[in-house]
């Protein structure tokens, strides 16, 4: 069973305030939803949709087409029309001839009644509700927590909402979860959260769409949970504090997008040469250049991993859903902390903006483990040499001021102690030192997730990769029997063997990416040899759909 | 305590007669003088002939990337206020690559204590004329004359309300070095202009010439606390060089003013527990 809400308004509309409200009395009712943002690039005006899907079961994609629509305007109601899908509904305030469309008269309620327009917006949503079949009470309780102490004129325009709203056209099925069961955030929230979990105590960022979310939450969570949040004045002050910061002793972040993190890509070598450890939160968007600033893709693969002049280790991971953001987040932090390497989690627009329900997020699955030497053995050390040669090529690390033993570290190559050397033995003792922490962090990562599990003898195999997650598995269940999902999170190191394996074995491999050029093909080409045999993509800044994807691998 | 205990025995790779020489003998001089731990200071520097003065003293050490050792240095600071902070590069590295990141943190007034070696050129990349270079300077990467009029980082410092701005001459060692104890003890943000000949690149601003033009602004009856008497004396040009603290006011430092500032140094708190996690995340349940 399954309900598609789209809701399209001007900026300024209150698009995403009213998608979030009708997410929560979803959420509240124990069903599945998955609510996508998409916005233009300005403030007001513009074109905003909340497309919310409400499932029994769960839902990580969005979907093209809608069952209820609601315009909050004349220009919203022409772009979006043909999206309904036949049969369904339309409700708006504007004058609409046909079948299927109910006119709500929201805006003379608002203005004249309540003196607050934009009220207009809460008044269709009743209606919504009404005909969706959700209880008065349970949006009513959503509109409290979003709006806040701004509720109260809200509450009235829903409750005429509900009573212009037409009979209910929909029977939502009963509670699928219990409360506490599930969690519902956007990836966005579960970056930050994960942050949280890391042990993050610093961030530092220029605000850029779409990393400014995972910016804005943890300034928000950042005063009750220790965590200073700076507005920095460019990405490379961003980057260059967090190293200065984490070399104190504060895990840090910083969180952008592709240009900032252009911007950063020196500070990124500096953190491999004075291993140093720190977390990126790159939020994509489609480039070159300032692109397509509101809108999703993923384009930046092989930039993120081949970011910075000279080689050294890092961790590079891209969450398929806001659960998974929470938890390769904190992993990133553990590893960048454990390894002394910068770690990239790799998001997108789509994923840091889209709201999903989860499994309840356990803390218990992304502990915190504390990584610097233990200041009783930095002072039975002789000499602290803060890069000491080791076989792991991980050097006991201490912060300074903690003990007598000082510090140092330099962006020059340096001996064990961290001073500044030309002597080229050296050089090469600390070229494979850092090299060497990169095959302890291979260790690290988890298998790629192949589904329905089991065998791809003879399967023809969707592999994808971050946020693609939802719409490649809902394909595959489209295009059922010989179709199968291999997802990769975690993307560098690369861990061959299941790749091998799947290559060996499968009747051939499609590569479903948002970009135009198939970058984890060229990945896995680099590293192995082998080559996806279809390219499966997408570079229009809007997120797969399931549908979409079936169709093309379909041909 | 002994100045000699913050110089490191190791091989120095600047030219002699290098005005670097006298900087690190002033800087150990105000660290004694201050009687700091060298375990509790970090001296953050960048890319430049002056920032190799990170591996010459026995403090902790942060040589990072040229143009963003202030940028560094603020992150050390925000973190760990317990720790004494001092940012020391080139006139190229501060003013020219890093010029964005001097201006936001004087706005910031975190509590550092900047020393810009200012001679007036790139030394290690040989000899290219710095922002401080005279209008007309020539060098190999400017055979017509350097055609922009020099920054002026005192008068830029005082305009943004650093609470601590000074010029020293690397010529006096122990005056430079009485500069330096200032600036640290003073709280907020302190600039050290220290003017140093380059004997390689510089054959015009040398010792003599510096020696020639310098005035000390305590003997002319200057009040540091008056604001614009200081931006009067760094923008009055003409032939006198002054040295000596031109302003020293009071503002609260970014560590002062933000609220997750307050108590345990960052740096050095304790990882989440579950204790604290657990509430956070059933709020999304």
């Amino acid at each position: 069973m399954e309900v598609v809400v789209r809701i399209a308004g001007a900026a300024g509309q209150g698009v995403q305030t009213l998608g979030e409200a009708l997410a929560r009395a979803v959420f509240r009712s124990g069903l599945y939803l998955h609510g996508e943002l998409s916005y233009h690039s300005r403030i007001r005006g513009g074109e905003n949709a909340f497309t919310l899907r409400i499932s029994d079961r769960p839902v990580l994609a969005t979907s093209a087409h809608a069952d209820l629509l609601l315009p909050l305007n004349g220009k919203m109601l022409e772009l979006y029309r043909p999206s309904l899908r036949p049969g369904g509904l339309l409700l708006t305030d504007e004058e609409v001839p046909g079948e299927g469309a109910m006119r709500v008269p929201a805006a003379r309620y608002a203005r004249e009644d309540l003196k607050l327009p934009i009220a207009a917006g809460v008044v269709l949503l009743g209606a919504a509700a009404r005909a969706l079949g959700l209880p008065p009470d349970r949006l009513a309780e959503a509109i409290r927590e979003v709006f806040g102490d701004k509720a109260e004129p809200n509450l009235r325009a829903l409750g005429e909402g509900y009573r212009l709203g037409p009979e209910p056209r929909w029977t939502l099925p009963p509670a699928q979860f219990r409360p506490g069961e599930r969690a519902l955030l956007t990836g966005g929230q579960g970056v930050g959260l994960g942050a949280i979990a890391g042990g993050c105590r610093f961030v530092a960022s220029y605000p850029m769409t779409p990393g400014t979310a995972v910016l804005e939450f943890l300034a928000q969570h950042g005063l009750r949970h220790g965590i200073l949040v700076e507005q920095a004045e460019d990405e490379i002050a961003a980057i260059n504090m967090a190293l200065g910061a984490s070399y104190a002793g504060a895990r840090s972040l910083v969180t952008t997008s592709g240009g900032g993190f252009a911007l950063m890509v020196e500070g990124l070598s500096l953190a491999g040469m004075i291993e140093t450890p720190v977390v990126i939160h790159l939020g994509q968007r489609p480039g070159p250049a300032t692109g397509l600033p509101t809108r999703t893709g993923q384009e930046n693969l092989l930039f993120a991993l081949h970011a910075g002049h000279g080689e050294f280790p890092r961790y590079l991971v891209a969450p398929a859903d806001p659960a998974d953001a929470f938890y390769l987040t904190a992993k990133a932090f553990d590893l960048a902390e454990k390894y002394q390497v910068p770690a990239i989690v790799l998001t997108d627009q789509f994923l840091v903006d889209s709201y999903a329900v989860v499994p309840a997020l356990d803390p218990e699955r992304a502990p915190a483990r504390e990584h610097l030497v233990p200041r009783e053995e930095l002072e039975r050390i002789p000499r602290y040499e803060r890069f000491a040669l080791t076989p792991s090529g991980v050097s006991p690390r201490a912060v300074p001021g903690v003990s007598e033993k000082l510090v140092l570290v330099d962006s020059d190559e340096h001996d064990p102690y961290g001073r500044i050397t030309e002597d080229l033995g050296i050089r090469r003792r600390m070229v494979e030192k850092r090299l060497r922490k990169g095959e302890g962090l291979r260790a690290e990562i988890a298998p790629p997730e192949v589904y329905p599990p089991g065998s791809v003898r003879g399967k023809r195999v969707l592999l994808g990769w971050g946020s693609t997650y939802g719409a490649i598995r809902e394909a595959v269940e489209l295009l059922g029997d010989g179709y199968v999902h291999l997802h990769l999170r975690e993307l560098w190191p690369l861990r061959e063997e299941e790749l091998r394996a799947v290559w060996a074995e499968a009747a051939e491999v499609i590569l479903v990416e948002g970009a135009a050029t198939g970058q984890l093909g060229k990945l896995i080409a680099g590293e192995t040899g082998l080559r996806p045999g279809r390219l499966v993509t997408r570079y229009d800044g809007r997120p797969f759909t399931a549908e979409e994807i079936a169709h093309e691998v379909r041909g | 305590m002994n100045a000699e205990r913050y110089l490191a025995d190791v091989e120095i790779a600047w030219c002699p007669g290098c005005g670097n020489f006298a900087i690190r003998r002033s800087l150990a001089q105000a660290l004694a003088q201050l009687e700091l731990p060298p375990h509790k200071v970090v001296l953050v520097t960048g890319i430049g002939q002056a920032a190799k003065i990170a591996h010459y003293v026995n403090v902790n050490g942060f040589n990072g990337l040229h143009g963003r050792t202030v940028a560094a240095a603020a992150g050390i600071k925000l973190v760990r206020p317990d720790l004494t902070v001092i940012a020391e590069s080139g006139d190229g590295d501060l003013y020219g690559e890093g010029g964005n990141h001097l201006v936001h943190n004087i706005r910031r007034n975190v509590d550092l204590t900047v020393i810009a070696h200012d001679n007036r050129v790139y030394g290690l990349t040989k000899g290219q004329a710095s922002p401080t270079a005279p209008q007309g300077y020539r060098t190999r990467a400017q055979p017509a004359g350097s055609p922009s009029a020099p920054l002026n980082p005192l008068a830029l410092a005082i305009a943004l309300d650093a609470p601590f701005v000074a010029q020293a001459f690397s010529g006096e060692i122990e005056r430079t070095g009485e500069l330096i104890a200032q600036a640290i003890r003073h709280k907020g943000f302190s600039l050290v202009n220290v003017l140093h000949p380059c004997p390689s690149w510089n054959r015009v601003q040398t010792f003599a010439w510096y020696r020639e033009r310098i005035v000390h602004l305590e003997e002319r009856g200057h009040d540091p606390a008056d604001r614009a008497a200081a931006f009067a004396v760094a923008t009055k040009g003409g032939e006198e060089i002054p040295i000596g603290v031109l302003y020293r006011g009071e503002r609260p430092t970014f560590g002062d003013v933000h609220p997750v500032l307050q108590g345990e140094p960052l740096g050095l708190r304790p990882l989440p527990t579950l204790h604290e996690l657990s509430p956070l995340l059933a709020g999304f349940a």
